[in-house]
Formats: structure tokens, sequence, C-alpha cells
């Protein structure tokens, strides 16, 4: 297993027309040994065409990818050693799908019975044993895809290239195969990318998510540490569902309080010693901040944020509470069962460990949870 | 009041029957969701309400009234469908007015009407544009406009949410059910999504193999499924399964999972010797140190969903389940750990192996 890095890797289609399209700029990003990274973004934002680049379906237009420190970027796409599973699934109709899984082991010349133990072992992993002698064509979109998986994770290569990999497969199975797979991967020290817009996906089975915007990396972090120290305001809202709870807001210091004025008119109030001295002495000179609160941290009970229930709605393991706060909607969630008729009021708290403070021009991140950024 | 009334209502296209004889009652102002996977005949359901389409038997009252002899528009029925069907060449004005003008209506009744109707979905601002400069989003609104204007008794939505992106989706899930509980209509809305269900319905109709398997309140359905296939249908992940049978050990009642006994409820005591599928939701496994009491298993893969975090689990015996615990939570065990999992009895529940019903403890 190797160690990717791509360095000030850029993308750029029709360089030399009127309007080139600038899909990937100075890309940095190290995926280590073993190691599961996702590549998270909405259409448009550049995850595919990383993807091209790593696989060798595309040139990089400067920068380098290496491999174990080596370059790979020069190499033909078969000189990579990368086994991809593809979004079109791409299986060759005229083989079994048992033949498609087995044909990825050809070029290792195993003896024929370790092929046929390991794609066996893939198949029950991933279900599919049932179907090993149909073709692709006679069975369902979900069943095709897991057979493009098993042709990609049954090989030995350097790197898995995994893109929208669990897209077609309905809920209970999805579930499972997530923790599945991601033993499978970590069992076998697999160095892994997986291309998806699907935030849960990237959460459950990667170790870093490297979430991209206009061709930018926004941040390259754990699952964990995107929800609690998001580099900026799009980062903040584009992870996490429901969203981030968003407001502007001005500040007001002193020695003993921080106090919040929300646009609208709730004030938010803590003692000055739960913010900390550099984030206190920011603020000061800031004024003007925007505010995000996750829907967890925002917890219904005694509190300075009073409000309308507009919705209150239960879900089996999690209540979604939404209420009219200086006329915007803001979401709590409860993991239990809650009950709050529409239009009573409620109040609402939030501890000053789980605010979000950014810069309301730029958007980046000023502090979290009383400590900078 | 009973506002709609589906008494025994069947439909067949030749040999192949959709469903049959389905009951459905819908107060004056409810919301009724009718939940089921693709195929089950949802939207079908919906085309013989609105008198598109005819059943093969049955009848549908409205109102009291039978409404088989009634044409689709002077049933006071509305709908709105998943793809939006906006008139391309007409703006969002036109679109939304379209069932004024069919009915008729002066130039300033159709104006204030489209002009309140806009209003409360907030798209007042984007009236004369064309569907092609709407967003997603608009089009959506739009369409729930045109079915809104003629302020029908009947709302029928297909799916409506269907189509945008999971952040306006979410958006409107909040917002949907305070608009349309001011239009006053009686709505039957149709999703596939287990969660709009739960999130919009006053009650839930699951269609499943041409029946309602069950028609309850949200609540019901999810602590109280009618049957393992309802159980399976509602939370994320699903339920997880185990097919075994009800045994007594000493004074306690027990089944097998993976080869290692397990005591249930005692309250199971009448089922003893039963092949049963023993189902539990992932939220209700409780985990604990491997010395304390429970099944022991161990930790394969820990998978953070959004608010609340997965874990695959083995059992000694190699039963595979899931369990969920809020991503917030502070003792989330590292894959490879041993742990013993109990079972919070209200999300454990006995099916009967054949025929799927959930047997009452």
């Amino acid at each position: 297993m190797g160690e990717l890095v791509l360095s000030n890797v850029e993308k750029i289609y029709r360089p030399s027309r009127k309007a080139p399209v600038h899909a990937v700029k100075t890309l940095n990003l190290t995926v280590k040994s073993g190691e599961i990274a996702a590549l998270l973004g909405s259409s448009g934002c550049g995850k595919t065409s990383i993807l091209r680049m790593i696989a060798g379906f595309e040139d990089v237009s400067s920068g380098t990818i290496t491999m174990d420190g080596k370059p790979i970027h020069t190499l033909p796409p078969v000189g990579r050693k990368v086994a991809m599973a593809f979004e079109t699934y791409s299986l060759y109709p005229p083989l079994t799908n048992g033949e498609n899984i087995a044909f990825a082991l050809k070029a290792q010349k195993l003896a024929g019975s370790e092929s046929d133990r390991r794609v066996k072992a893939i198949a029950d992993m991933l279900e599919i044993s049932d179907i090993l002698n149909k073709y692709p064509s006679s069975v369902s979109g979900g069943q095709q895809q897991r057979v493009s998986l098993g042709r990609a994770l049954v090989r030995e290569a350097s790197l898995y290239l995994l893109d929208e990999p669990m897209g077609q497969l309905e809920p209970r199975l999805r579930a499972v195969l997530r923790g599945r797979i991601k033993h499978y991967l970590r069992e076998n020290n697999c160095t892994t990318i997986l291309v998806t817009h699907d935030q849960t996906d990237a959460n459950a089975l990667a170790d870093r998510i490297a979430v991209m915007e206009g061709g930018v990396l926004q941040q390259y972090a754990t699952p964990a540490e995107l929800k609690v120290r998001p580099a900026n305001l799009f980062t903040g809202t584009f992870i996490g569902e429901p969203p981030m709870n968003v407001f502007f807001a001005k500040t007001a210091v002193n020695a003993k309080t921080v106090a919040f004025t929300i646009d609208g008119g709730v004030t938010l109030s803590y003692p000055a010693a739960q913010l900390s001295f550099d984030v206190r002495k920011l603020l000061n000179t800031s004024q003007r901040v925007g505010i995000g609160i996750r829907p967890h941290a925002l917890h219904v009970g005694k509190g300075s944020i009073t409000g309308k229930v507009v919705a209150c709605q239960w879900l089996g393991d999690q209540t979604h509470v939404a209420v009219e706060v200086a006329g915007r909607t803001v979401v709590s969630i409860v993991h239990d069962m809650l009950k709050a008729k529409t239009g009573s009021d409620i109040q609402l708290n939030v501890a000053a460990s789980d605010l979000h403070i950014f810069n309301p021009e730029t958007g980046a991140a000023i502090a979290h949870g009383g400590d900078l950024a | 009041m009973t506002q709609l009334e589906l008494k025994s209502v069947s439909k067949s296209f030749g040999a192949y029957k959709v469903f049959e004889e389905l009951d459905l009652q819908a107060q004056a102002g409810e919301i009724v969701v009718i939940f089921g996977g693709s195929g089950t005949g949802k939207t079908i359901l919906l085309r013989l309400i609105a008198g598109v389409q005819e059943p093969t038997s049955g009848t549908i009252e409205i109102e009291g009234q039978d409404v088989a002899d009634i044409a689709p528009e002077h049933r006071n029925v509305g709908m709105a469908f998943q793809n939006f069907a906006l008139f391309p060449h007409m703006s969002a004005l036109e679109n939304i007015a379209a069932p004024l003008v069919a009915q008729k209506a002066g130039a300033a009744t159709v104006r204030a009407g489209v002009d309140k109707v806009a209003k409360l979905l907030k798209i007042d601002h984007v009236l004369d544009h064309a569907p092609r400069e709407l967003s997603n989003g608009q089009k959506q609104r739009t369409a729930l406009a045109r079915a809104l204007v003629a302020e029908p008794r009947i709302l029928l939505l297909d799916d409506p949410l269907r189509n945008v992106d999971a952040k306006l989706r979410f958006e409107m899930r909040i917002e949907l059910p305070r608009l349309l509980r001011q239009t006053g209509a009686t709505v039957l809305y149709v999703t596939q999504d287990y969660k709009e269900a739960m999130a919009l319905g006053d009650r839930i109709a699951v269609l499943a193999s041409g029946k309602f398997a069950q028609i309850a309140t949200p609540e019901d359905i999810y602590l109280r499924p009618a049957s393992l296939s309802v159980a399976s249908l509602f939370g994320d992940p699903s339920i997880n399964t185990s097919e075994t049978t009800v045994e007594m050990t000493g004074k306690t009642i027990s089944v097998r999972l993976g080869g290692v006994q397990v005591a249930i409820d005692s309250a199971y005591k009448s089922y003893i010797g039963r092949a049963v599928t023993f189902g539990v939701r992932p939220e209700s496994v409780e985990l604990a140190g491997p010395k304390s009491n429970g099944l022991a298993a161990t930790v394969m893969a820990v998978t953070p969903l959004n608010e609340r975090t997965a874990l695959l689990l083995k059992s000694e015996g190699g039963w595979e389940f899931l369990a969920s615990l809020p991503s917030s939570s502070s003792n989330i065990p590292k894959p490879g750990t041993n742990v013993k999992a109990t079972f919070q009895s209200g999300g454990a529940h006995l099916f009967d192996k054949t025929t799927g019903e959930r047997l009452h403890g």
C-alpha cells in the first residue's frame, strides 16, 4: 500500500480558448498509507477531475502526483496500480458477474482455486454470491454497483478509487455495507479515495474528508474535526444534516461578560472566562460576527433564546424542533421523543463551548468553543 | 368530519392487480401520508381520487358523496406532482393562475388569489419568471401554489420534495405542515421517504403488496409496527433481524441470536416453541463493557452518520447487527472493542416467522 501525495495540482480545461475552465486550483493533499480519504462536494466542485487525474484519465495541467515518493502522473493508467470502482459500473457485458470480479485477478496470475476463494469472499461480503453466474445486464443497478465494487476491492493495488460506490444501494444494505467495507479496507490496509456528494457516506467511511468547492480545497480533516472545528462558514454549513444554525450578531465585551446581540434582538451572554483571552481580545475589535450553532448543541430548556415552535417532528431516533427566533427559523435536535405544540413558546440555550464564530465578510472561522480557530 | 373516504377501492390493469380493497378515511384538515416503495401504486391512488383514472371496483366519497360520476374539475381537488409539471411557455404567475382561469374567474379574483398563495409560499418576487428561470425550489413552490390557488378542499401531493436537494427538502419538511394547516385542506401526501412521512403525517398509511399494511400515527407505526415489513420500512439504519425460536430455560424466556441465548421479556411466554423473527432497532441496542451482562460482541466498524453514529457489531455466535448512538456521546467504542449488548424492550420485537405479524408481548 502506498502514500499518495498531490502537490500543487492544477486542472484547466481548454486553456487556450476564450473561456478556460479552472476545475482544480493549487491542490495539495496527502493520503497516508492505509488511510481512507473522501473527496466531498457538490457537482462541479472538481472532485471528479481530481479522481480522473489520479487514475490517469486526465493529464494534470501542472503539479505532481506521487505514490510512495515516485511520480505517477506521467504514467499511463495501467502503470499506476490503481483499482477503481466506477460510478457507471463499467462492467464487461459478455462476462458473468463472477468473471467480471475474477478478471481483475488475471494479471496477478493466481492459481484458479485461490482466485475462486477471493472472489467468493468478496461476493459474500457484498451479498452478491447468488448472482455470480448471471450477466450484468440481467441484474439490478444496485447489484451491478456491488459487482463493480467487488472487482475493485478484490485486486491488490497501491490505491483504491471508489467513485460514488454506494449511490444505488437500498438503505438497509447500505448501512451494513458501509461497516463491512470500512472493516475490509482497514484489515487490508488499503489506501483509499472515495469520491462522493453524499456526506453521510463520506462521514461513515472516511478517516479524513477533503471538502471541495469551486475547485478549491476548503478543508481536509477528520469527520469529527469538520463538525467541531470547521475552517469557514462554507464547511460549517455544508457539513451536517440538518445544517448548522447561523446568525449574525454584534459583540459587546467587558471584563466580566461577553455578549452577542443577534440581529433581531436576542442576546446571548456568557461569563468572560468561558471564552479565552485571545478570543475576547479579537472580538473586542471585530464587533460584527457570524455565529454558528449545531442543531444538537442548541438545547431545549431554560435559556436566553425564546421563540415559537414552528414544527416538532419525531423521526424515531431523534426529534427535530424548529423554532422561530428573531424572525428566522432555527433547528434543535433532541435524541429522545419530545412533544411541543406548534405555536407554543419555547426556550433554548447554548453553551459558550458550542459556539462557532466566523468573520462575517470572509467567512473564515475566528473561534470554536471559546478558543481561537 | 370525514372529508374523504375510500371504500374497498381496487385497481387492476388487465390481470395485474395494483392494489386491492383499500379502505381509508381522512378527516377534514388532516394530513394523511401514503407511504410505500416505488411501484406500490401510490400515484395511481392519487389519480383515482383526482378522477383522472377510474377504480376497477369500490367507491370514493368526498364529504359523504360518491364521486364516481363527478368530473375531475368539479371534485374540488388540487394536485401537485414530483416533476412539477409546469407549463414551460407560461410565467410562474400564469401557471399558478391556470386553475382559476379554467374556472373562468374574473381577472381581479385571479390576481388576488395568485398573490395570496404566492406570498404564503414566498415566491411573490418571481411571479413574472418563466419556469426555466426558476430554481428547483421555486419550481416546486410554484407547482404547490398552483395546486393551492383554487382553495381545494382536498389536496393531493405526489412526492413534491423528490426532486429538490437535501437542504431544501429539509427546510420544506419543517415549513410544509404549517403551510398546509393554513390552507385548511385535507391532504394526501405521497412519499417514499420515511422521515418525511413521520414528520408530516398526522397519520401514515403504509402501502405494501397491494394492501395498507398499517394506517396509524407516526408514533404507533414506529413503536408498534403491525408487521416486520412495516418495521423495516421505518428507521435508518433499519431494524436488525434474526430468525430464531422462542425457548424457555429454567424460568427465563429467551431466543438464540447467532447460537447464543438471549433473555427476552417474560411477557412472550405464550410463544414458547414458536418460530419467530427477532427484531431490534439499532438505537435500542445498548452497549456496555465486556464484564457486564448481555450478548458478547465485537465492534467491527464505526461509521459516523450525521447526528448519530452507527456501529457494526458481530456477536460471539456470528450474528451481525448495528447499534446507533448519538454522535455527541462521549463513550463510542473503537473498532475491535469487545462489548456486551442489551436490548431496550421498547425497540425489541418478535414477529411471526411465516406471516411477519408482530407478536404482542
